[in-house]
Formats: structure tokens, sequence, C-alpha cells
């Protein structure tokens, strides 16, 4: 799983070209990986966040004051080791911006 | 792999979305159709990421009519009363406001609005190229060489004031039109100039305003009541300078003068279509300094080489135009036009004349032409020391790179 963390576009007060200039390159990657048939799922997610922490389950609704580390979507790919799913991540869009990629390995349980 | 969206789409349809809420639910309420449109185009660009929908620009409408529906309901919910809403709220034809020439009308408002007189020219730009053309804060600091900071400063006073004039989202009545129709040229122009004559690293950006700039002029063109000698002769003036953005600029980033420009490189059609614009413009009565620069332009085009330059007709028209617009640039301009022609004595009684303090950061043209002057009259000390002088007042990068290559030659 490719987990992408960073300020959202709205924070960043991205100008439609910016955004537009946004589009085309994660178009163009989805697509590079849709071709090569690796792509499993992946969602983007809402800014809003609302987190239930503690055994009171205490509720914060964001902007928290780390919205720069905001989980902002997720991909599914296959890869066979994390050596392979970097080398897909290295055509994330976002790393100019201050972004970042998470890999982490989703478990299989035995049957 | 390309995105298959045309260019600018986004910042387009953005202008056009704002113009068109802001028909719906008045000026009061622009910051709050700015957010709601941020949204919108964020949202585009992360649902666009998978799958690019057939028809983006009517997908953009048809989620600015679900805004507008959203808005609708928030504004009544903040207890806002609007006449335009609260009468209309059932009664407005939503569809008919999406229409293209409805689009056009309120751009065009908003472009009236935007070079408000009420507003101070610094801000008349800064507000067109936020809410007319899309552009972020940053952009529009990159494109005008101004800290971010001072942009919203100019930006949240151009805001005030709409507010506070109580500024209407209309065309000016009949009596006012011709004047602030010349205001809207004049923020046209600026913007056009701001692209086409600053040289800066970014040249990204200045294509970006001449092409605003074009495409403001040709929106007003469209409207009936809007078409004046005027704006007609300016439309033509930015299509002759636009045809030669490409051969000023070598792949090095150094600036090319008109003598050493290949001429084949100029764009064909720009000019073609410029020629059409003016041919349009003299058909109606007004004239402006827009008929005359854009003469101007066309003589250099109509040289095939730098040495076939019509000069005399050109300087023609120079003192035409400082007859109508006297400036100390024109001044200037007319000199340089009289050391093409060898005009030596005349040229060494004037330039004295031209005071330095009213050219602000183009002084560095004046002692760069005194430079030339020395120059071709065989004193190339002095040409050294002018060009010395320019050298010093200019700020601007790739021009100091010109003027030292320049120098260089001088030796």
């Amino acid at each position: 799983m490719l987990i992408f963390i960073g300020e959202t576009y709205a924070d960043m007060g991205l100008s439609p070209e910016e955004l537009q200039e946004r589009m085309g390159k994660w178009f163009a990657w989805s697509n590079k990986m849709e071709a090569a048939g690796i792509v499993k799922g992946g969602e983007a997610l809402h800014d809003p966040v609302r987190r239930i922490s503690g055994p009171d389950r205490v509720v914060t609704d964001g902007p928290f004051a780390e919205s720069k580390e905001l989980v902002g979507g997720y991909f599914i790919v296959s890869a066979k080791d994390m050596d392979e799913a970097e080398e897909i991540a290295q055509d994330f869009p976002d790393y100019d911006l201050g972004s970042t990629v998470e890999i982490r390995e989703i478990m299989v349980f035995d049957q | 792999m390309d995105s298959q969206v045309v260019d600018h789409l986004f910042r387009h349809q953005y202008g056009k979305m704002i113009a068109v809420l802001t028909n719906i639910f008045g000026l009061p309420h622009l910051e709050l159709i700015e957010d709601a449109l941020q949204d919108t185009f964020v949202k585009a660009t992360l649902q666009w990421r998978k799958k690019i929908p057939e028809n983006p620009e009517a997908w953009f409408i048809k989620s600015a009519k679900n805004r507008t529906i959203d808005l609708l309901r928030k504004v009544k919910a903040d207890q806002v009363r609007n006449d335009k809403i609260s009468h209309g709220a059932a009664s407005i034809h939503l569809n008919d406001l999406f229409l293209d020439h409805e689009i056009e009308d309120s751009q065009l408002r908003m472009i009236f609005v935007a070079c408000h007189p009420e507003l101070a020219p610094e801000e008349q730009l800064a507000f067109a190229l936020k809410t007319i053309s899309g552009f972020s804060l940053k952009e529009i600091s990159a494109a005008l060489l101004t800290k971010e900071e001072t942009i919203k400063k100019r930006l949240s006073r151009a805001r005030k004031k709409v507010a506070e004039k109580q500024i209407r989202f209309e065309f000016p009545d009949k009596s006012e039109l011709s004047a602030r129709l010349a205001g809207v040229l004049r923020v046209i122009y600026l913007i056009f100039n701001e692209g086409f004559h600053s040289t800066k690293r970014e040249q990204l950006i200045d294509r970006e305003l001449c092409g605003e700039a074009l495409r403001l002029n040709q929106l007003l063109l469209k409207k009936e009541m809007l078409r004046s000698g005027s704006s007609y002769a300016l439309f033509g003036l930015l299509c002759f300078h636009a045809a030669r953005l490409e051969s000023k600029i070598s792949e090095n980033d150094s600036i090319i003068d008109l003598e050493h420009q290949d001429r084949s490189l100029w764009h064909f059609p720009l000019i073609k279509i410029g020629n059409d614009s003016m041919n349009k413009a003299v058909t109606y009565p007004d004239r402006s300094k827009y008929h005359l620069e854009a003469a101007i332009a066309a003589e250099h085009l109509k040289a095939k080489s730098f040495q076939d330059t019509n000069w005399h007709a050109i300087l023609a028209l120079y003192k035409k135009l400082q007859q109508q617009n006297p400036s100390e640039l024109g001044r200037l301009n007319m000199l340089i036009v009289l050391i093409q022609l060898k005009k030596f004595d005349l040229v060494a009684g004037e330039l004295p004349l031209i005071d330095e303090s009213k050219l602000n950061q183009r002084a560095y043209l004046l002692w760069a032409t005194w430079a030339d002057f020395h120059y071709r009259t065989g004193d190339k000390k002095s040409a050294l020391r002018y060009m010395d002088k320019a050298l010093e007042t200019v700020n601007n990068e790739l021009e100091r790179n010109y003027l030292l290559k320049k120098r260089n030659d001088y030796l």
C-alpha cells in the first residue's frame, strides 16, 4: 500500500492552473500503473478529519496542528517487495510540494 | 502522457464560474464564492486523476450549479437577506445563467468591477488577475515581481472598496461607458505589458500574462456595446506585439533586440488577426494611443529586415503619439528613432533635456541611449561611461546581461 501524506491542496492555496498541472501528473501516473496492471485499488480522501482517542473516546475535529502530515489517499499496488514498491513510488507527483509516500505491506494471513 | 485537457482549462473555468456565481449571489458574497469554487477545483483534481470526464467543461458547469444550490442554502441559513436571492430562489432560472453568452456577460461585468475607478491601478491589476484570471497569490506576485504579502494587502483593500463603495455587478451607464471602457483597456494593456516588457527568469508566467490580456480583450470585442476604435486598436496592438514574443528571448534566456530578431519566427497568423482588427478599428470614430502604437508596431512588422525599417514613418507616428499623449518615455523613443536616422545634431540638442526622474525604473534606457549616441558618433570613451551608468541603474538581470553584451561590443 502506498499512503500519501502531506498538506492538502486547499491549504496550500494552489491556483486552478497549478491544480490542473497536478491533475495531469496524477493522471499520467495512474494511467501508467493501470497500463502495467499493478493497481489493485486506491482512493482519495476528503480533508475533514475527526479523531476519537483514548479510553474516554475523546472526539476532536481537524484541522490539527500537524496538518502537513495529513493522509490524503492511498493506492494498493502489487509489488514483489519493498524495493519494487519504492520503484513504483518514484513517480508520485507531489514530492516537490513536500509530500511523502509511506510504503506498507498489507499483511496476508494464513488460511 | 497527455492529460487530455486543454491548456488553462481550470483557470478559464474558474474565472467563468466566479463571474456566474457572483452574478447570482452578488459581490458581497465574493469570498464565500471563491472558497466554494476552490473546493470544486480541488475535487476535480482528485476525481480526474483516474478518469477525465468526457466533457470537462460540462463537468465544471454542473458542479458549479450544484455549488450554487449549496450556497443558496448556506446563504439563507446565515440569514443573509439578499433581494435577488430571496426574490428569486424559486424563480432564478439557473440554467439560463450558465448559457455561454450569459457566462461571457458575467465575466465582462466582473472586468468592469475589477477596473472600477474607485480601485487604485495596482489594486485593479491584482484584483483582475485573481478574480477574472484565477491566478493564485503566488502567481500574481511572480507575475508582478511583488511580494506575496503586498499582493494580499492590495487584494483585501480592493475587496474592501468593492464592499464599501457598494460597487455593483453591472455594466456602467451609457453616460460613463466610454470612460469606464478606457479604464478597462488600460488594465488589459498593463497586464500585457507586464508580460511583454518584463523579462523575468520565469518566462512562462510572462507568456500567460500576454495570453490573458489577449483573451480579455477578445471577450470585450464579443459584446457589441464594448466595441470601439480603441478596443479594436488595442487588440491589434497586442496581436502585433504577441507575434514577436517567440523571437525576443533566445534559448539561453537572453534578450534579442529588434535588430537581431529572427523575423521568420514572427507569428504570421497573429499579425493577420491584428491587421483585421486595425481595419475594424478605423471604422469607429474614436482614436486612441493604441491606434498609433499599433501603427508603429505594424511598421516594424512590415520591414523585411531591420535595415528596411521605415524610420521616417515611425518618427512621424511617434510625433503624433507625443502630441496626443506626451510622455518622457515617448520623447526618448523619438530620439532613439532619430539616432537610427543619423540626425545626431538634433539628438545632441534634445537628449540632455530628458528628465531621468520621470522615467522611473526605465531610467537605464536613457543612459543606454546616451551610450549608443556616443558610440555612433565615435566617442567610445563616453559610450562606455554611460553604459556603466545604465548598468548601475538597471535592476533586471536579463536587461543587465543585454547591456553587458552591448558594452562588450563597444570594446
